[in-house]
């Protein structure tokens, strides 16, 4: 007992000194080779003498949500921009993904730079339910004062106005039954789902199975897309499933793209594919009804192919978090890409939200048309 | 011979003898016998013959149960009903000194119930031969009766004449296949074994792919509201509520796209563009019109 | 002096001692692990995919290792999974009566030639003629009272369930 309470003692202060070093030192932005990183400093630096120190400073804010602090070192372009709707713009509303997420560590590139106003490019690495998700954006600074501030031309979002919006969904419903367990008697068959395309590529990560699947059945659908990979003795390599690259809930006639990546594997090792599709019976809604406006391939500012487009809610119900799937055909009408991506965003009822997902360079040229699906995530369905 | 050798040689026959001995023990020991009786049925009691003297051990051991019961030999063993119930070999074994046993089998009974497969339980229409249905034959007692039986299916739907098909079991199992008719609604099939034994069941006919897409749409303060004239099948079934409908709207170089549910054999949408576009929709691999609408004043 | 003659007919002797004496162990020469082979030629109204040719193979000779374990140690455990419906119902009955009467059942040395003869139009049902072949020993509280070498001819009928084909009928027939 003399000896182990010393011992016990020991443990404890070291465990108590490495959590407060653990606790100040969080939200250190990491850095990049080539780019210039956040200040790693936990003490913070109230130096705005140039514009990387004053983004640093404001994003750390940020990251440490200090938003007083934050919101004083804006240079705001519009009276209509309070606190309240700054700190939404950060920490997300209505249940979207942003509610949920931490800003884990930023990057910064100085775009260009005069003696009154500077550009600077910021790859914002957030954590999320959803797994790690990288936002690129270009913050503008004006030098004020012998200081230089962040511009905030962040316009709140239009207010959804009160309406009725009549609740007249399609719903199913699925019923088990308490019958005998007489067998034929419950014959209730899962629905019919098929695979319609299937295309095997490599990517820079690895094999990447990818292509669509139909529900040619009356009724919904809880599908789930898997594929194995065999050798040339039939023996299996790996299996995987799409997990959530996929539209899992399928209406009757409705088309999903699917994807399942199969991490450092190479292609030239597989000789087959087997595809399972299985689906089963779920209780459903056909709402709501999203749509995919304004969609259009264009090059942004660093040279990535990029899918840009805004959702629609047309429903009366918020969409908490959106997922785009999107599918891209070759000339042949062949699934050369499925990518996908999470909006941070509530998505308001009536309203609409801006979405983008890349693909590959290597893919690019050979895009000749796409399709996007919406999957999405309602906490009041939950 | 000399005496060693001889008295080695007698060594060796009485081990033989103690052998062949034991052996003989077994023989002389199998003097119970027992008599079953040919031809059980399932469910019907039976009595087993014994031979010999006192009291002994009999054990049954069937596909379903065991039994084990002090006798007297040289009397018959009843066996209930309840014991026989299921059909298959059995093991009727007699134990006093030693034991004696008799494998016999149980054959099931005549055919009072029928399980009844149909697949599937949603067919599209006018679909070449898209139901089939499995009928097995069992007795009272869930025992898969294997002599042939006839099995009579019959299938019609609301307003139609039944249509009906024979067909003679192959170890216990009948079967057919049909098409699906060309009305969407329920269709009742039945199998049955003579007047007393009929089994039903009810297969979906469902509208199949949409056929003759055709929208129409206007400009709303909202949006251009595109919606399908009502969409059947090529049988002129409506297709079912939640099928869903794809539009999509060509804006220059944008497109835009809602895929909507059919309501009430309607499928509609709002769709954000002002300049001309062009509106198409698709179902399945039905394809509709065109539309052109030119651009917001 | 014992002559060599002499000494191996005394060895043949106390080797058919041992023998009739019952000695010898059938379990020292049990193969706990059934052989299964499947013959699918016949099969109709369908045929039989090589996929769940070798599924019903593996499962069948999952299910007869299973059975044989639930009656041997008179446990309802192993019979979880491969039986459903009649098959299971019949065999816990077994268990159960097994129990209460302190038999047990061996079957050892199993061989079992499955030939598919009906496999439903859409791949829902299968029957199966199986001339099972095994050592079949009956024990009352730990003692043989009936041991033979038995060739059953069983009529098997076989669904999908959702992981493994299972045995839905087992019926032992005369012949087939």
């Amino acid at each position: 007992m003399k000896r182990t309470l010393p011992i016990v003692i020991a443990i404890a202060t070291v465990t108590v000194f490495l959590m407060f070093v653990g606790l100040t030192s969080v939200g250190q932005s990491r850095g990049t080779v080539g780019i210039n990183s956040g200040g790693a400093l936990p003490g913070f630096s109230s130096d705005t003498s140039t514009p990387e120190k004053a983004l640093n400073n404001f994003l750390l804010d940020v990251q440490k949500r200090n938003w007083g602090r934050a919101f004083a070192n804006t240079d705001r372009t519009s009276d209509a921009i309070n606190e309240q709707s700054f700190i939404q713009d950060w920490v997300g509303s209505s249940g979207g993904l942003r509610s949920f997420s931490a800003l884990e560590h930023f990057d910064t590139r100085p775009l260009h730079a005069t003696d009154s106003e500077a550009q600077i490019r910021v790859h914002l690495h957030w954590t999320t339910p959803v797994g790690p998700v990288e936002d690129v954006r270009d913050f503008r600074l004006r030098h004020h004062d012998d200081s230089w501030k962040v511009v905030w031309d962040e316009t709140p979002r239009p207010n959804v106005p009160a309406q009725i919006v009549p609740v007249n969904y399609l719903r199913w419903d699925l019923v088990t039954g308490n019958g005998s367990d007489e067998w034929g008697a419950h014959n209730v068959d899962a629905p019919h789902v098929r695979i319609v395309s299937m295309n095997a590529v490599d990517s820079s990560e690895g094999v990447v199975i990818m292509g669509e699947v139909v529900n040619e059945d009356t009724v919904p659908a809880f599908v789930n897309v898997n594929a194995i990979l065999l050798n040339g003795n039939g023996g299996t390599i790996d299996d995987e499933s799409s997990f959530d690259k996929i539209l899992h809930v399928l209406l009757p006639k409705q088309v999903s793209p699917y994807r399942v990546d199969f991490p450092h594997i190479s292609l030239s090792k597989i000789k087959n594919v087997r595809m399972d599709v299985k689906a089963t019976l779920v209780p459903a809604s056909s709402d709501p009804v999203i749509g995919v406006m304004n969609q259009k391939l264009e090059t942004d500012a660093q040279g990535h192919t990029v899918l840009h487009g805004e959702l629609m809610n047309e429903s009366g119900e918020t969409v908490n978090i959106p997922h785009v799937i999107a599918s891209f055909y070759d000339n042949s009408g062949k699934v050369v890409w499925v990518s996908d991506g999470y909006v941070e965003k509530a998505l308001l009822p009536q309203s609409t939200e801006a979405f983008a997902v890349e693909i590959p360079q290597s893919v690019a040229g050979k895009v000749q048309n796409f399709h996007v699906v919406v999957n999405q995530y309602s906490l009041e369905r939950s | 011979m000399s005496s060693s050798t001889s008295t080695a040689w007698k060594g060796h026959k009485l081990i033989l003898a103690l052998a062949l001995g034991l052996l003989g023990s077994f023989a002389l020991a199998q003097d119970v016998t027992l008599q079953v009786p040919a031809g059980l049925i399932a469910g019907n009691a039976a009595t087993i013959g014994t031979n010999g003297s006192g009291s002994a051990t009999f054990y049954l051991v069937g596909p379903a149960a065991s039994i084990k019961r002090e006798v007297e030999l040289g009397r018959e063993i009843s066996l209930a009903a309840k014991d026989l119930q299921a059909a298959g070999r059995y093991v009727a074994v007699v134990c006093s000194s030693n034991c004696t046993s008799q494998v016999f089998f149980v054959a099931p009974g005549k055919p009072v119930d029928l399980s009844f497969i149909v697949h599937p339980s949603r067919a599209p229409v006018a679909e070449n031969e898209a139901i089939s249905g499995v009928a097995l034959t069992f007795d009272e007692f869930r025992n898969l009766v294997v002599t042939p039986s006839t099995v009579q299916f019959q299938w019609s739907t609301k307003g139609s004449n039944p249509m009906s098909r024979s067909s003679q079991t192959r170890e216990g199992i009948a079967w057919f296949r049909t098409s699906s008719g060309k009305t969407a609604g329920p269709l009742q099939i039945s199998a049955a074994i003579g007047n007393d034994v009929s089994t039903r069941r009810v297969v979906q006919q469902v509208a199949s792919i949409p056929c003759n897409l055709r929208i129409k749409g206007q400009r709303t303060a909202k949006g251009i509201l595109v919606e399908t004239e009502p969409i059947r099948d090529c049988s002129g079934n409506p297709v079912p509520d939640g099928t869903v409908v794809t539009f999509t709207a060509r804006d220059g170089a944008k497109m835009s796209t809602v895929d909507a549910p059919v309501k009430q054999d309607v499928a509609r949408a709002t769709i954000l563009a002002k300049g001309p576009v062009t509106i198409s929709a698709a179902s399945g691999v039905a394809m509709g019109n065109e539309l052109r609408l030119s651009g917001k004043e | 002096m014992q002559t060599r003659f002499h000494k191996r007919v005394e060895f043949a002797a106390l080797l058919l001692t041992l023998i009739a004496g019952g000695f010898w162990h059938p379990a020292l020469a049990a193969d706990s692990s059934p052989g299964v082979t499947l013959n699918v030629s016949k099969a109709n109204p369908r045929q039989v995919e090589p996929l769940t040719e070798s599924a019903i193979l593996r499962d069948y000779k999952f299910a007869w290792g299973s059975l044989g374990a639930a009656l041997q140690s008179n446990s309802l455990a192993p019979l979880n999974g491969p039986f459903v419906g009649e098959a299971a119902s019949h065999l816990a009955a077994e268990v159960k009566t097994q129990q209460q009467n302190d038999l047990t059942l061996r079957y050892a040395n199993q061989r079992h030639k499955l030939e598919a003869v009906f496999y439903s139009p859409e791949g829902d049902i299968a029957e199966l003629h199986d001339t099972a072949e095994y050592d079949f020993e009956i024990l009352a509280g730990g003692k043989s009272i009936h041991s033979e070498h038995a060739v059953v001819h069983y009529i098997v009928l076989m669904t999908p369930g959702a992981d493994r084909w299972v045995i839905r009928h087992l019926q032992a027939v005369p012949q087939f």
